[in-house]
């Protein structure tokens, strides 16, 4: 396994960092994050605002799933934000569970869940209105 | 438990500033929001998988108590995405990472997720007052 290193510059001296799924996830954390600010607030702005909540309905989601691009938008959507949000959560929970087997057990878990709900999110949104 | 206990007792007593308060709102912001993203996934998907149930979803979210609580969960994702780009700003540019600039900063993110909140509260306000209250009816 090689272990490759990212320099950090902290003003006073130059440190390596051995990268390891938690380095990766940080730095995927801020940059999820930004592209999800624009992502986020388009889908509220266009669905609460632009059509009203008391405009949603069935022929109103099928209307905009006609078209790819709003599929595709919804896709990106829901993996990102829900990607960060279980990760948060993951980082959250591992301030308060003590060993290392019990983080590693919630995590596995996390991910699992992580994968069945985004997968019933993505079915509908290929799938479509029926 | 107890040692969550402790936890939380401490995060009540712990004398940080607007830091710690940032803090404690980025996770209760975060997990709110994320509550709410499970839920809102599963209820979508119902148009595919259980289609006739995805009116009575939305017909549930019209309620009032569904209409309030969509008021904070605005400023919920408003404050966690500002203070989210606090967060990833320090973190790239660490040299501006001292106490007072930090302070100075989340009081205003604070401040920020506020003002933007409020024309929406505005809005969800004044349709809550229209459909569920029947107010401004002729």
């Amino acid at each position: 396994m090689t272990t490759e290193s990212a320099q950090i510059e902290t003003g006073v001296r130059k440190a390596r960092i051995t990268q390891s799924y938690d380095t990766i996830a940080w730095k995927w954390m801020r940059y999820s994050a930004v592209l999800l600010i624009p992502l986020v607030w388009i889908h509220v702005i266009l669905q609460d605002v632009i059509i009203g909540v008391h405009q949603i309905d069935l022929s109103y989601v099928a209307y905009r799933w006609a078209n790819l691009g709003w599929r595709v938008y919804d896709i990106f959507l829901v993996s990102f934000t829900f990607a960060h949000g279980m990760n948060g959560f993951r980082q959250v929970l591992n301030d308060y569970i003590h060993t290392v087997k019990a983080r590693q057990a919630v995590a596995l878990f996390l991910l699992i869940a992580w994968f069945v709900i985004t997968l019933i999110g993505a079915a509908a949104i290929i799938g479509g209105v029926r | 438990m107890s040692a969550l206990r402790t936890t939380l007792i401490g995060y009540v007593r712990y004398r940080g500033h607007q830091g710690h308060l940032a803090f404690l709102m980025h996770r209760v912001t975060g997990l709110g929001t994320l509550l709410f993203l499970t839920i809102h996934i599963l209820d979508t998907a119902t148009v595919y998988f259980f289609p006739n149930l995805y009116a009575d979803a939305i017909a549930v979210y019209r309620t009032t108590l569904f209409g309030l609580a969509e008021m904070v969960l605005v400023f919920c994702v408003l404050y966690h995405g500002a203070n989210g780009l606090r967060i990833a700003f320090f973190d790239w540019f660490p040299k501006y990472w001292t106490i007072e600039i930090e302070r100075k900063w989340a009081t205003r993110t604070l401040i920020l997720a506020i003002i933007l909140w409020l024309p929406a509260a505005i809005i969800m306000g004044r349709s809550l007052l229209i459909y569920n209250f029947h107010l401004f009816e002729g």
